[in-house]
């Protein structure tokens, strides 16, 4: 849980200045922008993973501990992806709106903050849940390089008790009521800021 | 560089190995979510529900775990598969759930009145759907279950984590024989880049070509 609260923060704290940049920032950023989404949506999970931790982490003088490489490769992974999703919400809130503030007087800046954003956040919440669910599941991937997260514990118990099955299957339902869980808590949130009025609002689809 | 020049062959074997896995799993995984689809919305009150479990244990808990309880779980009652069966039936189970939820989606899309139109015209239920329902409904979905298989080819890497000695086997391999970590989980990196970028644009143009004018 703490590994998926991690990433997905790493992810939003990331993947909004991503967003922006990408809508808004120089045309000089533009390259490094699309490289950084190729790579990190283009990579498989486990291959970013082995990347950071036997790659980079092989380079003189970066230590990176297992837990550290779970954090930064799926963080910037999800930071990726949701990069996306909050570009196609920020999108959906219409350029006349943009227009209407800039002629009221506001500047770029207090346009994209006080009208284009607190819409976007409204609009990206289905898109987040859904890239909860993936996430949650992915840090299963973290067994691979050693942290000892739901799944490689369930290993190490069943190979110990050797009740292979039945500790596989208690993994998988612990699993599927956080995943569900969480969604539910997503649900929620998108009921509470619902803003009345709002076009093109309905329930998140589970992914 | 060199890298690649020296290991190609291995390089080249790993790619045979994650091409196996990808051309078997997509359409085991593409069946069942027809399967899955049809009967969720017809499947009446024992195999919709059915249909439903399906779609959330598989959708609700990690590939990788599937994985586990087909290869290492499974053999204690006696069902042991190869590895790369294994792999193949865990991915095929997997997506088969996701499709089927485009597969649904897209199905839910096409208006009501076709079904009764075919009825009224004679058409048996089942002829219905497979003559009229199905051939519409796959090419709605073609977009989402396009995001599904480029999803499948980079989730295809877990297959190593149940001993496949895949693409990402492969580039394990040589970085431990050439201490060139970084070189190595690139290059692996960017053929994948390269395996996805490539069925995108096929998708795509199946898309196009497939498509009903108006």
């Amino acid at each position: 849980m703490i590994l998926v609260s991690v990433c997905l923060g790493l992810g939003l704290v990331l993947g909004v200045p991503l967003a922006l940049a990408y809508l808004y920032g120089p045309r000089w950023s533009r390259p490094f922008l699309v490289v950084y989404d190729r790579i990190f949506r283009g990579f498989p999970a486990l291959v970013l993973l082995f990347l950071f931790y036997f790659g980079i982490g092989s380079f003189p003088g970066v230590h990176l501990s297992p837990l550290m490489t779970v954090f930064l490769a799926l963080g910037l992974r999800s930071a990726a992806y949701q990069s996306q999703i909050y570009r196609g919400s920020l999108l959906t809130v219409t350029k006349g709106q943009t227009d209407a503030a800039r002629s009221l007087g506001m500047s770029t800046r207090q346009t994209i903050w006080s009208i284009i954003i607190p819409q976007a956040a409204y609009f990206s919440l289905p898109g987040l849940s859904n890239e909860y669910s993936i996430l949650l599941k992915d840090t299963a991937l973290a067994f691979a390089v050693g942290v000892m997260e739901l799944l490689t514990e369930g290993k190490f118990i069943a190979l110990r008790t050797q009740a292979i099955l039945p500790i596989y299957l208690t993994v998988g339902a612990i699993y599927l009521v956080l995943t569900y869980g969480g969604v539910l808590v997503f649900w929620a949130m998108e009921r509470a800021i619902r803003i009345p009025g709002l076009s093109g609002q309905s329930r998140g689809r589970m992914e | 560089m060199s890298l690649i020049l020296e290991f190609y062959p291995h390089l080249l074997a790993g790619l045979a190995v994650t091409l196996e896995l990808i051309v078997c799993a997509v359409p085991l995984g593409l069946l069942i979510g027809i399967v899955i689809a049809v009967s969720r919305a017809y499947g009446g009150s024992l195999l919709s529900p059915l249909a439903y479990i399906y779609q959330l244990v598989f959708r609700g808990t990690p590939l990788l775990l599937q994985l586990f309880i087909i290869y290492y779980g499974l053999p204690r009652l006696g069902i042991v598969f190869n590895p790369l069966t294994a792999a193949i039936i865990g991915f095929g189970l997997c997506s088969g759930a996701y499709h089927s939820e485009y597969l649904r989606g897209a199905l839910m899309s096409i208006p009501l009145g076709q079904m009764e139109a075919a009825r009224a015209l004679g058409m048996g239920k089942i002829q219905t759907i497979s003559s009229i329902m199905l051939p519409q409904m796959i090419r709605r979905a073609i977009p989402g279950c396009s995001n599904e298989i480029t999803y499948l080819i980079k989730y295809s890497s877990l297959a190593y984590l149940v001993t496949v000695i895949d693409l990402t086997g492969q580039g394990r391999l040589i970085a431990y024989a050439t201490f060139r970590f970084f070189d190595a989980f690139l290059i692996v990196g960017l053929i994948y880049l390269g395996l996805v970028t490539i069925a995108n644009h096929l998708l795509q143009s199946l898309e196009r070509r497939v498509r009903i004018p108006s």
